[in-house]
């Protein structure tokens, strides 16, 4: 196994962190822009563009409320983000039991 | 944190940065999103020994019982319970979730406010048909436990959370069987059984969040 057969659209850390982040919410919960920036600690100018890498691969959803000062945008893992993330882990998970056994020969 | 303002330079990332990341990011979300019902549990636990306690301490040895000021009695419980739907809304505003959890714990306060409300009502009801005092005494003490047990069996009901179920039926029960103590020892019952309850559920979630 490699790390090629991580998903790549996950595989950076600022995604990945925005993804682990939002799959910390109950189901039905989404978060604001603001409380996202806050956990992931990201300029508002990366994070707009990570989630915009995101939501192109249909993980995440945004919505904007309201308009001018009281616009309040939200974000949310849609279904398929959620699976990717399951896959992205488990894959991972394998990376790391694959790289701690022992070699045969070695 | 900088890490590259939208470029894929985390390609360099290997398995056990990525592994590192989820658990530090997952760790940090929990903490922050997820509500603690443990804190709420243990406050609710001391508020409610504290206050029953007090109560217990001003009524005891009252002869004839007159007991508490039941208008501000209701008072003192109505605006405790508005104090902690305060603080927590706001707890969870700065967090800046929304949705179904929010929702969620809104509908319960809902439910204790109006379940306390509706047991404040009827105690005015029986102090207008004449009621003794003692007797009206026993049901103010009880009636908010019992209130409390039943939302809590309701939870149980639509969430399946058996901590829960298991406080729920422990307070009915404490209501029930503390009515016997009379109009002055009930306080001292509720104060044992309740306050300490909610703080085993509180030490029982620590546990289970542990395991």
């Amino acid at each position: 196994m490699s790390l090629d057969e991580l998903d790549p659209v996950i595989h950076t850390p600022a995604r990945l962190r925005i993804m682990v982040t939002l799959a910390a919410l109950r189901d039905g919960d989404d978060l604001s822009f603001t409380g996202l920036q806050d956990l992931t600690e990201l300029t508002p100018g990366n994070l707009i563009t990570h989630l915009r890498k995101l939501e192109e691969a249909g993980y995440v959803a945004t919505q904007k409320n309201g308009s001018g000062v009281t616009a309040r945008t939200s974000v949310a893992l849609t279904d398929d983000g959620r699976k990717a993330l399951e896959n992205y882990t488990t894959v991972l998970r394998q990376l790391l039991d694959s790289a701690s056994q022992p070699r045969i020969g070695s | 944190m900088n890490d590259g303002s939208g470029t894929d330079q985390g390609m360099n990332m290997n398995a056990a940065d990525a592994a590192a990341i989820i658990a530090d990011a997952s760790a940090r979300a929990r903490h922050i999103l997820r509500p603690d019902h443990r804190v709420t549990l243990l406050v609710w636990g001391l508020i409610w020994f504290v206050g029953d306690g007090l109560m217990w301490l001003a009524v005891r040895g009252q002869h004839p019982y007159h007991g508490p000021n039941p208008g501000g009695y209701a008072a003192t419980v109505l605006l405790t319970v508005l104090v902690a739907l305060a603080s927590v809304s706001q707890a969870r505003a700065e967090s800046g979730v929304r949705g179904l959890s929010v929702l969620r714990r809104w509908t319960f306060f809902l439910s204790v406010l109006i379940g306390l409300g509706g047991a404040f009502a009827i105690e005015g009801a029986l102090v207008r048909a004449g009621a003794a005092r003692p007797a009206v005494g026993v049901f103010e003490a009880v009636a908010p436990i019992a209130v409390i047990g039943l939302i809590y069996l309701a939870r149980f009901a639509a969430e399946q959370d058996w901590a829960m179920a298991g406080l729920g039926l422990w307070l009915v029960i404490a209501a029930g069987a503390g009515a016997y103590a009379g109009p002055q020892n009930v306080w001292a019952v509720a104060a044992l059984a309740v306050g300490p309850a909610f703080l085993v559920v509180s030490a029982i979630e620590q546990r289970l969040q542990r395991a």
